[in-house]
């Protein structure tokens, strides 16, 4: 996939567990688990604006664009 | 109070109702083509093992038709109706239908009515077809729903 999630990277930057990200953004940790293996088809902007804030961050650090090289049908 | 729960307790009775009646209808195929033979207008007795054999065989496609519409109602029954089994059981319904018409067509060969058996068979099929696509969408919708955090 095109769109890569940082979550566990700067996650670990701010040195913050699965279980307190997710209490603190009132996310289960089986939603929070789909978002950072990458299995989530699309995020929220309230679920983003709530992980920005929790991490302070920016979106961009979060998600990023590589280009994989597919091509759609 | 009619409920939910009913009603699916309805549809399948109604299943085991019409599979004791193929089971009846296999067992008895002898004496109901000897009855309809003997009361119908048109001389008919040199196609009866035509007739006898058509029931056979056709009795397999219902069969199947019959379990997987029974599987179907138990996926219904558990919640996991927008799924990629109930979309097989559906395809293999619209399937079944479809063979149904072709023996049903086959068997025109030797008796005509059995064209409007195998039209209303055809059409069924389509129509179950249909819905086993608009099903297929349902499932893609709900796995993006699902995974959308």
């Amino acid at each position: 996939m095109a769109i890569i999630v940082n979550l566990d990277v700067m996650m670990a930057k701010r040195k913050i567990s699965s279980g307190e990200l997710a209490e603190t953004i009132g996310l289960s940790q089986a939603n929070l688990s789909i978002l950072k293996t990458g299995k989530a088809k699309a995020v929220r902007f309230s679920t983003l604006e709530a992980i920005c804030k929790a991490l302070n961050c920016q979106p961009g650090d979060i998600l990023e664009f590589r280009d994989d090289g597919e091509v759609e049908a | 109070m009619w409920n939910r729960e009913k009603s699916l307790i309805l549809s399948k009775m109604f299943i085991w109702i019409f599979l004791a009646l193929l089971i009846g209808f296999v067992l008895y195929a002898n004496v109901i083509v000897d009855n309809f033979v003997q009361y119908s207008r048109v001389e008919l007795n040199a196609v009866k093992p035509f007739f006898v054999w058509t029931i056979y065989v056709g009795s397999i496609p219902a069969v199947v038709l019959l379990l997987s519409m029974q599987k179907l109602l138990k996926c219904i029954e558990v919640g996991d109706v927008f799924t990629v089994l109930s979309v097989k059981y559906l395809r293999i319904i619209s399937w079944t239908c479809f063979v149904g018409a072709i023996i049903a067509l086959i068997g025109t060969t030797y008796y005509l009515p059995w064209l409007f058996v195998a039209i209303a068979a055809a059409f069924m099929g389509l129509v179950v077809r249909i819905l086993k696509n608009t099903f297929a969408q349902a499932v893609v919708l709900k796995e993006e729903a699902d995974f959308t955090i």
